[in-house]
């Protein structure tokens, strides 16, 4: 199979994986958004820009919002198209169809459930300007340890398989490996220096990481069965045409 | 690995698919995009273009999960 194919697929998955994320910020994550804009405004200082009025109205962010999510569907998608391509005899699965939903799995639980469990999702009104930087350093370094952690599992796997273990054992060893390792670089990140606001209510917040964590599920979802079922059709059709060699 | 599952045709035989050159540049491009779009906050553009960026996928930003204010 042509990588060039597979790249495309990866396009138009991850469009789709895009537009389906807009669908559920503009439907869910919104008017939890609006929830907390009214926090901000009744606290009566400056808002996001500073002391000036806003920098871009709200309708426009609302636009821009929504486009960023199906723009970073597309952008997702590409990267996965690649990846898939370099891992695909390490993902498990018999079908391209199942290694591409394997592999939005782990996208999803390192890419966004890992770091979204040491810094969970907050809607405006929330975090501090002052601790965005150190924040955002904690998130990338939570997603980088993370895929330390599959790193590690898939060098596992070669060692174990090269020592003779048979493959339940091996699984086993993965999933232990992985659970602790997830667990070890959530023990060991810092978590976020903020405290959440006396005004901001509880539900608020819960609501908005429970929506925030469904608009990317609902990305990785679309992403990895999208691209599986492309990818598939491409694989089956190949092998109608050419049996011997797949 | 799955030498027990009777896996249906070209299953046996997955490979890695070639990957070209310049496919991981496009990929390095991607994650370069994903952290501008979904993260920067000036460490790469000037304080007021990242400001403007950041407002404008402000709704995103925060939906997505990434650290903001």
């Amino acid at each position: 199979m042509p990588f060039t194919r597979l790249l495309r697929d990866g396009v138009v998955a991850g469009a789709a994986a895009g537009l389906g994320a807009a669908l559920v910020l503009w439907l869910l994550v919104e008017p939890i958004i609006r929830r907390a804009l009214v926090i901000e405004e009744a606290r009566g200082g400056a808002d996001h820009a500073t002391g000036e009025g806003p920098l871009v109205s709200r309708a426009l962010q609302v636009v821009g919002g929504l486009t960023t999510a199906a723009v970073v569907g597309v952008l997702v998608g590409v990267v996965f198209a690649v990846v898939f391509a370099r891992t695909r005899h390490l993902l498990p699965g018999s079908t391209d169809l199942g290694r591409a939903a394997a592999l939005a799995l782990v996208g999803f639980t390192v890419v966004t459930l890992l770091p979204g469990l040491k810094l969970p999702a907050n809607p405006p009104a929330v975090g501090d300007p002052a601790t965005v930087t150190e924040r955002t350093l904690l998130y990338l370094l939570t997603i980088l340890l993370g895929l330390l952690v599959v790193g590690l599992v898939l060098a596992a796997d070669g060692w174990l398989t090269h020592r003779g273990v048979a493959a339940p054992s091996r699984t086993v060893a993965k999933t232990v490996l992985a659970i602790g390792g997830a667990v070890a670089v959530l023990a060991l990140v810092p978590g976020s220096p903020d405290s959440v606001p006396k005004d901001v209510p509880a539900t608020l917040l819960w609501d908005f990481r429970v929506a925030s964590l469904a608009q990317l599920a609902a990305m990785w979802l679309v992403l990895g069965l999208g691209f599986g079922a492309l990818a598939e059709a491409r694989t089956r059709a190949q092998r109608v045409a050419a049996p011997a060699s797949v | 690995m799955a030498m027990t599952d009777v896996p249906p045709a070209g299953a046996a035989t997955a490979t890695a698919i070639d990957v070209p050159r310049w496919a991981w540049a496009l990929a390095a491009l991607g994650v370069l995009s994903l952290y501008v779009v979904s993260q920067e906050n000036g460490a790469l553009l000037s304080a007021g273009a990242a400001e403007y960026l950041h407002e404008l996928t402000h709704d995103a930003r925060h939906a997505l999960g990434a650290p903001c204010h």
